[in-house]
């Protein structure tokens, strides 16, 4: 297989994430091969005050921070993580946060890096704990222009 | 940041408002508007009849008369009023849209209040725009397919299964928001459904009497009490059965026990709630409240509940208090008897909200090591719901006279002088009253009266009624040809219940009882007002409720949900249906 010079690592944390990563490292050359690191962060949570309304908006308000700020400290801590683990091998290494759909983001920064690989874990089994925010994988495979690899289970 | 969307949206929705008052106004959607109003259009031919058969006489007088056939006019009947309402509405609302639309198509926007407040209009007339729809369009679509596959179907499944306007806009909110998605150009202004929401709630705090507020406060206390304390218990009990996480716990029981959606909101920061259990429990308790929303009504319905026991249940078992609201006006979306009692049990719940937030921040503090602890004062003070403040000003001012004269009840008051001429007793009414007078003067008829006022507890002041009273009374009445005094209409109505009295008086007395009450008309326009407020509000909640909130739902928060969700919703109705009777 030829080498990847941009591969695009979707990880959010998950252990699917993490086989994700273990296998782009595995088709990685140091000096040769960016990882650029993709973390979506569902679109899901715009909608998660649900219908409240009997609170006022500072506690609205409260409740939007903290939850903001949780998912960002998540979020740094998991780029945070491959970032590390991509110097130790000393592969370069990019991020790219982003609020939404994750096929659609995953399709948006492909195109927008001119990756040449996008790598992604499997698929939940359903029941698995988790939040319910699975990617599209048909609607990923019709738009990318680049190979697409799913790590395997274990 | 530039909230204000170029978009022509606001200036179409307008227009099609202007367009629906015109052919209001002009007649030329009456055929519609026959089919949709059937009820009123009867009351209009009725109307008509009459009025054509006045006419007719009359003129038949003055040409006997050898006088010029007399002009006169139609009163009003109810399908005129319901279009002129329709057409004022739509021209009022739809130009206002117009205006601003035009606005936002010439202005070049810019960052700063103005912007701000201009982005909400277009959100709030497409809220609107749904509301007419609902309202004047499916409501009566509906309720006139139920009518006629009624004798198909054996029942009127509109009526059973309430497609009526509440549950409808409900519907078509959640459907806009997960199949269309929300316009980025109404996006703003949908986001103000819960201030029309909470608006609603303070408009109906001049609707209570001081009787009825404190019944109903009394029962709700009792029941939200045993019910919210149950629940969060129950919840607390189960999450340590289950290894369930401590904040996973805390942030469950405030969801499954006081107002759902909002306790979890209100919960989440102070128990220190991961992510993940925000999500399933936000999703856990929408689903439930989505899907109680639809069952409750037709439980109701099923089991002949009436307003204070259907609002009791609703106000109770419904997890989520933005369904509470849903559930009550789908119950009885033409009436608001069961709005008050639900909501007023909404504001108990928020109003314990504070106080499990603060009892759940404690456990948790004492059973997660390292937790912060909280000041109770800040936590209290945020928590607070402002708008309960509302709600209980309007109540003083109602009671205290500012919109009806003092003492009305459900917007009714007691006038004497207000009587109209025509509403009068008659000759044959006063006479008929005054065989009975001297009937009851009788032995007989005084042990009847005395007998009477004993079963019924009839009291005058702080005694009990007796025969002179009904005398004075009855006197009075046949002298004044009406009521005088509020306490003689008490009187008298009992008296015209009591069995064996002649029909013709009994009739009389409950003629000049009615005519001595007078519906106030700024009551009655806030109880018109409350249904487009609540509609809105709920229109604008149901586009808040997405999918991909509501598949969140699962593992423990679901199982422990469930278990809780279903003992509250069935506990609470046999205790509303062993202990509550109707009393308003």
């Amino acid at each position: 297989m030829k080498t990847p010079l941009k591969l695009l690592l979707c990880h959010h944390g998950t252990a699917g994430a993490n086989r994700a990563e273990a296998l782009a490292h595995e088709l990685t050359v140091p000096g040769t091969t960016m990882i650029v690191h993709c973390l979506v962060v569902p679109e899901l949570w715009a909608g998660m005050q649900g219908d409240d309304w009997l609170n006022n908006a500072s506690t609205r308000d409260t409740f939007g921070s903290y939850v903001e700020n949780m998912l960002e400290n998540d979020a740094r801590r998991e780029l945070a993580g491959v970032a590390g683990r991509c110097k130790e091998r000393g592969i370069a290494y990019e991020a790219v946060m982003r609020l939404g759909e994750p096929a659609d983001v995953v399709l948006a920064v492909a195109t927008e890096t001119g990756a040449d690989l996008v790598v992604i874990g499997p698929p939940r089994r359903k029941g698995e704990e988790g939040l319910r925010s699975r990617m599209d994988l048909e609607k990923l495979v019709r738009g990318l222009k680049c190979p697409l690899l799913i790590a395997p289970r274990p | 940041m530039i909230y204000t969307k170029k978009s022509p949206a606001l200036l179409i929705i307008g227009v099609m408002m202007l367009l629906w008052g015109w052919l209001n106004a002009s007649g030329g959607i009456d055929g519609m508007q026959r089919y949709l109003q059937k009820s009123a259009y009867s009351d209009h031919m009725k109307v008509k009849e009459k009025f054509d058969a006045e006419l007719r006489v009359a003129t038949e007088i003055a040409t006997a008369e050898g006088k010029p056939a007399p002009v006169m006019k139609m009163p009003k009947s109810k399908f005129d009023a319901a279009k002129a309402s329709q057409a004022n509405l739509s021209y009022i609302f739809g130009g206002i849209a117009t205006v601003l639309g035009l606005l936002i198509m010439v202005w070049t926007p810019k960052e700063g209040q103005f912007d701000y407040y201009l982005s909400i209009f277009p959100g709030m007339a497409f809220i609107l725009l749904i509301a007419f729809i609902v309202r004047w369009g499916l409501d009566p679509i509906f309720a006139n397919w139920g009518k006629d596959a009624k004798d198909t179907l054996g029942f009127d499944f509109a009526h059973i299964f309430n497609l009526n306007y509440v549950v409808l806009g409900i519907v078509i909110g959640i459907v806009i928001v997960n199949v269309f998605k929300i316009p980025a150009w109404a996006a703003n202004g949908v986001r103000t459904a819960r201030f029309f929401l909470k608006t609603g709630v303070i408009l109906l705090g001049a609707l209570y009497s001081a009787t009825e507020l404190a019944q109903l406060g009394g029962l709700s206390v009792i029941m939200i009490g045993i019910f919210v304390l149950g629940s969060v218990g129950v919840v607390l009990y189960m999450g340590k059965r289950m290894k369930s996480g401590n904040s996973m716990t805390a942030v469950l029981s405030a969801g499954m026990g006081v107002c759902g959606v909002s306790a979890t909101v209100a919960a989440s920061p102070v128990v220190n709630a991961k992510a993940g259990e925000i999500a399933y429990t936000i999703g856990t308790i929408l689903i439930w409240g989505v899907g109680c929303m639809f069952l409750f009504p037709t439980i109701g319905h099923m089991l002949n509940m009436g307003p204070v026991q259907f609002g009791a249940w609703a106000g109770t078992g419904i997890l989520n208090s933005a369904q509470v609201a849903g559930a009550a006006l789908a119950f009885d979306p033409h009436g608001i008897e069961t709005l008050k009692v639900a909501e007023i049990f909404n504001i108990t719940r928020v109003l314990f909200l504070p106080i499990i937030v603060l009892w759940l921040a404690a456990w948790y503090v004492k059973h997660e090591a390292g937790a912060q602890k909280v000041d109770l004062g800040k936590v209290l003070l945020a928590k607070f719901p402002l708008f309960v403040l509302g709600f209980i000003l309007l109540f003083i001012l109602s009671t205290l006279g500012v919109f009806t004269p003092s003492g009305h009840y459900q917007g009714k008051y007691f006038s004497s002088e207000e009587i109209k001429e025509d509403k009068l007793l008659k000759g044959k009414e006063t006479r008929a009253i005054e065989g009975e007078l001297a009937r009851l003067k009788e032995p007989a008829g005084a042990k009847q009266l005395q007998d009477h006022f004993a079963e019924k507890a009839i009291n005058i002041g702080q005694r009990h009624a007796t025969p002179d009273d009904a005398y004075k009374g009855l006197a009075d009445l046949i002298a004044n040809k009406k009521m005088t005094t509020r306490e003689q209409e008490t009187l008298l109505a009992a008296v015209g219940k009591m069995k064996g009295l002649d029909a013709v008086a009994a009739s009389s007395i409950d003629k000049a009882s009615k005519a001595a009450y007078h519906s106030s008309k700024t009551i009655s326009a806030f109880r018109d007002w409350l249904a487009w407020l609540f509609a809105f509000g709920l229109i604008g909640l149901g586009m808040q409720i997405t999918m991909a909130a509501l598949k969140q739902a699962g593992g423990t928060p679901l199982i422990i949900g469930g278990v809780v969700g279903t003992g509250k919703a069935v506990g609470s109705l046999i205790v509303v249906l062993l202990f509550v009777k109707e009393f308003i």
